[in-house]
């Protein structure tokens, strides 16, 4: 395998996530004007928490209004937060296993036992996107809602979804190829693409690395770029959520969707 | 933050009854999120910012768009800040809708009428004899409930039947009540509705005055004036006090077997949930409880309702400042009606059954629009059904 470009990946890492950080305060300083009152905690009483986590993690909202779109936002969702999931954690335990406090814990997931689990884990949940992605595009330009925004941003996030998990099956399928292990037929995807299927055997090395610097570089900029696309609304949509509720249930109209009791047909 | 909430899925657009009359993108949530968001970081253009405009005031923030955002974004709150904010920073409301925020600051109701006239239904009604008894003003008697009537129900000939009998509905159960006669003030809700600045000034004077007099729970029989008192209110008004809307109030009565209808009102109505009551404050049971308690009553609900009832039009100040957006709204709710076979729609608005009735007339349908207290008065007193009510009062004006 050719030598990848760590060092400088890692300053272009913390460069995004600065600017992130940079953008979402100036963000803060702006929204916490435009807020009548602090938000106290003993807000979120019971029925607010419950709101929160049936929209949150179950879009039940979406869910009544069409199953459709409620299948194709679940798999970015829970594709997206899965595997940002995966790569944090295996930071972070990069980061601890460099001063011996991981446990073992890296070892275990990066080449031990638990090895299999996170290609299971990788594999599923980037199947997952790449199937959301996929929909939405296709619901996008095939299917044509009334309603779908004409913004050239929206359907160039999806794009750059879809094409990182693509590049992360091709990745995995190149190192598969060049570093043959026992435990690969647990990436059930990456295996798909392995290069060996389509005859190709010589050069993988430097497709390897070029693999790796596309998905690598694209998954930092995605840091900067979510300040300034749709996907800034996957940070602000729980906050609202939780704010709108509360303020809601102090009044006490509360709006909780009875979609049994109250059919939504337009 | 909810600006930049918007994951411009435009569901709101889909369901916007608005933007199915006006088909533009600056009529939705998403399009006005959108020019919101463009003011507050880089400013709209001239012919963008009158875009705007004209799709913030064409809108009754009947809140349609807020119970199908997945995000849950508070629009129609959204608009009304914004409405307030543009007059602070100097641009100001439309024409009409203007001088009907300055009768309501300048004559303490939104007719213009002297104050004086306000509780008139009341002495009219029981010189009619359509009351059991006369309805007793609060300063004179401090009943444990207050009936709020509110500007229409007091001041509009057309619309009087409803204060009439729902203090004739309130004999019947046995309640105790009063009103406050000319001292009843305008809800100032509208003042919100429409934006302008002295709503919390005028709130706080009207929650003073109830506080002052020392009411403990208070009826309202408009929903306008309820989503005001109940919502508007809500931090300046103490929790001992309660807000009722009529039609939860009767409902009570009803199951607690105070109030029980009794004769039977063969007839088919289907049944419009008022933006206020309904998707504001939740209140979808109680109204359609109350009609299945009439004997003979078949309720068929129309194709939208509960939280996704279609708006007439009436609310936000739309009907004053588009009145041709509203006619083809509430048209379009006549039609959902007419689907339905039903005879009749009822609803629990004096504001929405005057919405409806331009409607039907737009549509030339025979169906009738009803309060759903002229439903209940013809099951439990029909003596004081509405044509006895106008007969009465007519004959009275004339002498």
């Amino acid at each position: 395998m050719h030598p990848r470009p760590w060092i400088l990946f890692w300053f272009f890492v913390i460069c995004c996530h600065l600017y992130l950080d940079y953008s979402l305060y100036r963000r803060w300083k702006g929204w916490i004007r435009g807020m009548k009152t602090g938000f106290a905690m003993s807000r979120l009483k019971m029925p607010v928490v419950r709101i929160w986590l049936y929209e949150v993690f179950l879009q039940r909202q979406l869910f009544s209004l069409s199953v459709m779109r409620w299948l194709i936002h679940q798999c970015i969702f829970w594709g997206f937060i899965s595997l940002t999931f995966l790569s944090l954690t295996k930071f972070i335990l990069l980061l601890l296993s460099r001063i011996s406090l991981d446990a073992g814990l890296h070892d275990f997931f990066s080449w031990g036992a638990g090895y299999p689990f996170t290609k299971l884990w990788g594999d599923f949940f980037g199947l997952i996107l790449f199937a959301g992605c996929a929909g939405a595009l296709a619901r996008r330009f095939v299917l044509r809602p009334v309603e779908t925004a004409h913004d050239q941003t929206d359907t160039f996030l999806t794009v750059y979804l879809l094409l990182m998990t693509l590049s992360g099956f091709m990745l995995e399928s190149l190192r598969m190829a060049l570093s043959p292990s026992d435990l690969d037929n647990y990436a059930f995807i990456g295996g798909i693409f392995m290069p060996a299927r389509f005859g190709i055997v010589a050069g993988l090395g430097t497709w390897h690395a070029v693999t790796w610097i596309f998905h690598a570089f694209s998954g930092a900029a995605i840091l900067a770029y979510l300040p300034h696309s749709k996907l800034l609304h996957s940070l602000l949509a729980p906050l609202v959520i939780a704010l709108n509720a509360a303020e809601e249930e102090g009044r006490k109209d509360m709006y909780w969707p009875k979609t049994k009791q109250y059919r939504p047909i337009r | 933050m909810e600006m930049e909430a918007c994951a411009r899925c435009g569901e709101c657009l889909a369901w916007c009854p608005v933007y199915a009359q006006d088909p533009r993108e600056s009529i939705c949530s998403r399009g006005k999120l959108g020019s919101l968001k463009r003011i507050v970081t880089s400013g709209l253009n001239g012919e963008d910012m009158k875009e705007f405009l004209e799709g913030l005031y064409e809108c009754s923030a009947c809140g349609q768009c807020h119970i199908v955002c997945p995000v849950r974004i508070n629009t129609h709150e959204l608009w009304e800040q914004a409405r307030e904010s543009l007059v602070k920073a100097g641009i100001s409301q439309p024409e009409e809708q203007i001088k009907h925020l300055t009768a309501i600051r300048e004559c303490n109701n939104s007719f213009a009428k002297p104050q004086t006239e306000r509780g008139l239904w009341a002495e009219t009604a029981w010189r009619a004899g359509l009351l059991k008894e006369p309805v007793r003003l609060w300063k004179e008697y401090q009943a444990p409930v207050l009936y709020f009537a509110g500007c229409t129900a007091s001041f509009d000939p057309a619309m009087q039947a409803v204060a009439v009998q729902s203090a004739r509905l309130l004999q019947e159960a046995g309640v105790d009540f009063s009103i406050l006669g000319p001292d009843e003030p305008c809800c100032a809700s509208k003042l919100r509705r429409m934006g302008d600045p002295g709503f919390a000034d005028a709130a706080q004077q009207r929650a003073d005055l109830f506080l002052r007099s020392g009411i403990g729970r208070i009826i309202v029989s408009c929903a306008g004036c309820f989503k005001g008192l109940h919502s508007d209110y809500a931090g300046i008004l103490p929790a001992s006090l309660e807000v009722l809307h009529l039609t939860e109030y009767l409902d009570r009565l009803i199951r607690e077997g105070n109030l029980t209808p009794t004769r039977n009102v063969s007839m088919k109505v289907t049944y419009h949930d008022p933006c206020h009551l309904g998707r504001h404050n939740q209140i979808y049971r109680e109204p359609r409880n109350i009609l299945h308690a009439i004997p003979g009553l078949s309720l068929i609900e129309m194709r939208r309702h509960g939280p996704f009832s279609l708006c007439c039009g009436m609310g936000g100040g739309l009907k004053l400042a588009k009145p041709e957006i509203q006619k083809k709204m509430s048209a379009a709710r006549i039609r959902q009606a007419e689907e339905t076979g039903a005879e009749a729609i009822v609803t629990p608005c004096q504001t929405c059954q005057m919405g409806l009735m331009t409607g039907t007339e737009a549509t030339s349908s025979g169906l009738k629009v009803y309060h759903i207290t002229e439903m209940l008065i013809r099951s439990v007193c029909p003596e004081a059904d509405r044509a006895h009510i106008e007969k009465a009062f007519t004959e009275i004006e004339t002498g």
